[in-house]
């Protein structure tokens, strides 16, 4: 069993690097043939076309598109990215400071709508014969699939922020504040992340919602469910040990993908909410012309889909071990 | 204890949480000010402040030797001691001995001295370090690179008393001195090539009336007064905080919500709203940026191919671009976006009304005329012989692309409207939108036929970086207009002359753009600012909002 996770280990690696080299190598030539002039912005109106010259030279952007590709490859096997036309720093650097809130808020939220969508599922099915009930959650939920993040965003900010004033309505926390008490700073934090994650969790909920409700439904009239009934198993014991179990392994995959999706598709979100996270750092980027910097957002992007992906699949290897062999043939 | 339960004691657990969480919102803490900015800043270094922000900051955090105060009743700049206390110009201006204070301190103890002085001259001349105001200092001794001769420029005559010498024919002016001190003792020690990447750019040593207190990146920027400083005000704003909010309907319910005290560039349509609430204050400040429909006065193909200067097919005769200009109703567009003109008045020239001295007053807009833009047309040998309905003249067909920056709603709609006019005259267009980026590189190529953008007038007032016909000293005019008799003003203007002498240039200069009209321009846009009235003692007007705010007070 570890001997072919090993062997599935590495065969994902390579793949995962040629995937992602591939991925950089083409965004790096379509940015560079692009429209668009990063050096534009360093260049006071005063200056002559011959000193402006100097300044895109600075930027070695005077070289051609292969040299410049060549010298990126170079830099990119030695682990340098290069660095910030905007930041001016080493891309490393800025990754590793936006990364983390990323992560950790695309996370929060994901755990809100796969437990929602699951508790949701459960209470729908088990309410089933109230027609009213399940017919309420399942268009409530239609709804809210429907209602596009931005418009969810700026109706929470008007709610909570603007008109019953409860919660901040952007930053991630009180930036005046001066105290250094950690539960002080925590509540901050907590509170100033509430509303991001509902707008957040709020589109994603009802998928997860309507995948648990069918696999539910479709295992309830699995034969295994007749048999254990007949055994004199608890109708509690099949929903909780049985039936949500194997509801759950189809939808791990889809997870995984979502998991990686939400990591690069939280700019909405962040703007909206004014968060410094890495979907505000993408798009300013791409905006600024910072090369350097969107291929280290691409970059980190495509590592983070194929890192869920992978922990998808372990998980599902460990809940059916019959996958490996799939996988390895 | 089941998947199920385990997730709903989780899920329960957070919901209670964010119900405890639930409170009223903080409002601003007393003596702090918040501003809100729509993007962060890339550096805190004098020398590289290349956005409005930037500036703002590093005016803030940096003393220069004189400060400019906007008189309102001139209409034009004066000048103030700060860190010169006292200045004298030679008789015939060819140099200046100015007095520095000894008293000023950097935040790091370090004293300010008249060596930071020269050493910044050196330095923002430095082709090394691509300054912001590299390329700019045309009145000093420079070496063929543009770097200022440090040995013929300046005389150290004491400790606090220094010399500056400038080239015989220049027109210097306070202004020159008017940028902020650089720290000698850290940037000097720091490679001139590497001065834009250094960490120091992230922990600034300061001198100003402020000093970074903390930069948290795409957040928030903290400056706190600094006790030391002699602009110290015991009475004024403790703490002034820059929040980063880069959406505007986020901005602008943080202004409501008492989150942040001040917002710039609010949009004419949420005034009405604004105003419902007493506790803000509402200033337009009168325009200094502009928009226009840029005509592109040669073509633009024999320019980027040839690099020939020939005249645009179209666009070449001002008898055309006054037909043109005639042809858009701009007092619509005002109506729509302007409050019916209450925030906006229409342009006539790119002369600024702010400027009172130099403002034309005989010079009165183009009145939507398209009977009158017909007959010019048709002066100028263009008219619809095939009766296709476009007018053509020696087979060329009035059609072309007139190009828009995208997220400008403004500037689409003025576009609209420009294009059902010109139907009715004949000529036909399309509308590109263009992405920003895309815009500008075309934009300075000279590549774009027709396009709609703004332009922010300098302080002082500068026409000869977008006016002036030698295009290779002056990338910002973009249509590549060019008049032999505009050029000569410009030069005048540029020599040792009186402000009523200039003033009068300007005002030829306007009859000549206003007879020309190398672009058609709209309306002057003014910046509608939004504060909270606990901030006491504001002076908004056209230098900017946080212009010496270490004379605020919060109340």
């Amino acid at each position: 069993m570890n001997h072919d996770l090993i062997k599935i280990l590495i065969k994902r690696f390579i793949s995962s690097v040629l995937i992602l080299f591939f991925l950089i190598s083409f965004l790096f030539i379509l940015l560079r043939i692009a429209p668009g002039d990063p050096t534009q912005r360093y260049i006071s109106p005063g200056l002559s076309p011959q000193l402006a010259e100097k300044v895109k030279v600075s930027f070695n952007l005077d070289r051609s598109v292969q040299e410049q590709y060549l010298s990126f490859v170079k830099n990119f096997f030695s682990g340098d990215l290069g660095v910030s036309y905007s930041f001016h720093t080493s891309v490393t650097n800025v990754l590793f400071e936006f990364l983390p809130f990323t992560i950790s808020f695309s996370l929060i939220a994901f755990f809100f709508q796969f437990s929602l969508g699951l508790l949701l599922a459960v209470f729908a099915y088990k309410n089933r014969s109230k027609k009213y009930l399940d017919g309420f959650i399942s268009g409530t939920n239609m709804f809210l699939y429907a209602v596009p993040s931005f418009v969810s965003g700026v109706f929470l900010i008007y709610l909570f922020s603007v008109k019953l004033e409860l919660l901040p309505s952007s930053g991630i926390k009180n930036i005046t504040s001066v105290t250094s008490d950690f539960g002080e700073l925590l509540f901050d934090y907590l509170t100033h992340l509430i509303l991001p994650v509902i707008c957040l969790a709020l589109a994603g909920t009802p998928v997860y919602f309507k995948y648990f409700r069918d696999n539910i439904e479709q295992n309830y009239n699995k034969l295994y469910v007749r048999y254990l009934r007949s055994n004199g198993v608890t109708e509690n014991v099949i929903l909780y040990k049985h039936v949500i179990p194997n509801a759950i392994s189809p939808i791990i995959s889809y997870a995984g993908v979502d998991l990686g999706m939400l990591f690069s598709s939280v700019l909405i979100t962040e703007v909206i909410f004014s968060l410094p996270g890495m979907g505000r750092l993408a798009v300013g980027a791409i905006l600024d012309r910072d090369f350097p910097l969107v291929v280290g957002c691409a970059l980190s992007a495509g590592t983070l889909m194929i890192i869920t992906n992978f922990i998808a699949d372990i998980i599902k290897f460990k809940i059916d071990k019959r996958l490996i062999n799939g996988v390895l043939n | 204890m089941s998947l199920v339960k385990r997730v709903t004691i989780l899920f329960f657990f957070t919901l209670i949480t964010i119900f405890f969480g639930c409170k009223k919102t903080n409002p601003v803490e007393k003596n702090t000010v918040v501003i809100a900015i729509p993007a962060d800043i890339e550096r805190i270094n004098p020398l590289y402040s290349f956005s409005f922000d930037e500036a703002n900051i590093n005016e803030l955090l940096f003393l220069s030797l004189v400060k400019h105060s906007w008189d309102e009743k001139k209409g034009d700049l004066s000048t103030e001691p700060m860190l010169a206390v006292s200045w004298e110009w030679a008789k015939d201006s060819s140099s200046i001995i100015i007095n520095i204070r000894n008293d000023v301190k950097w935040s790091d103890g370090a004293p300010l001295t008249i060596d930071d002085v020269i050493f910044s001259f050196d330095v923002y001349s430095d082709p090394e370090v691509q300054s912001y105001l590299y390329g700019t200092f045309k009145a000093f001794y420079t070496d063929k690179d543009n770097h200022i001769d440090i040995k013929k420029t300046f005389e150290k005559i004491s400790d606090s008393k220094l010399k500056i010498n400038f080239l015989p024919a220049s027109s210097p002016s306070m202004y020159n001195l008017d940028f902020p001190i650089a720290p000698k003792h850290i940037y000097g020690k720091i490679k001139r090539k590497d001065l834009i990447n250094a960490a120091e750019n992230f922990h600034p040593v300061t001198s100003g009336a402020f000093m970074l207190e903390k930069w948290e990146r795409n957040q928030s920027i903290i400056l706190k007064e600094s006790v030391s400083s002699f602009l110290h005000n015991t009475d004024g704003v403790a703490r002034l905080a820059f929040k980063i909010i880069p959406e505007y309907a986020s901005r602008l319910a943080q202004l409501k919500n008492n989150e942040i005290d001040l917002v710039e560039d609010i949009k004419p349509e949420d005034v009405k709203d604004l105003k419902i609430s007493e506790k803000l204050q509402i200033v337009p400040v009168k325009g200094r940026e502009y928009d226009y429909i840029g005509w592109n006065n040669i073509d633009p193909e024999k320019y980027s191919k040839e690099k020939r200067l020939v005249p645009n097919k179209l666009f070449g005769s001002s008898k055309v671009r006054r037909a043109l200009s005639m042809a858009i109703n701009r007092d619509e567009i005002l109506k729509e976006y302007f409050a019916g003109g209450e925030y906006g008045s229409l342009a006539n020239s790119p002369v600024s009304p702010i400027f009172k001295n130099a403002i034309n007053p005989a010079i009165t807009p183009y009145k939507y005329d398209l009977e009158q833009a017909k007959k010019l047309l048709a002066e100028d040998g263009w008219s619809d012989t095939n009766k296709d309905g476009i007018i053509e003249k020696k087979g060329e067909k009035f059609k072309f692309t007139l190009s828009v920056p995208t997220n400008k709603p403004r500037r689409l709609f003025a576009a609209t409207l420009l294009k059902n006019s010109l139907k009715q005259i004949g000529i036909d267009f399309s509308i590109e939108q263009l992405e920003p980026g895309d815009f500008i590189e075309k934009l300075s190529k000279k590549s774009l036929n027709a396009w709609i953008a703004g332009w922010a007038v300098p302080l002082p007032l500068d026409l000869k970086i977008s006016w002036y016909s030698d295009l290779n000293k002056t990338p910002m005019n973009f249509c590549s207009y060019q008049n032999k008799n505009v050029d000569l003003l410009l030069d005048e203007i540029e020599k040792r002359i009186s402000n009523d002498q200039k003033n009068n240039l300007y005002k030829k200069l306007e009859e000549i753009l206003y007879a020309d009209q190398p672009v058609t321009f709209l309306f002057w846009i003014d910046n509608v600012v939004v504060y909270n009235k606990r901030i006491q003692n504001i002076d908004v007007n056209p230098l900017g909002v946080v212009h010496h705010c270490w004379k605020w007070s919060v109340k």
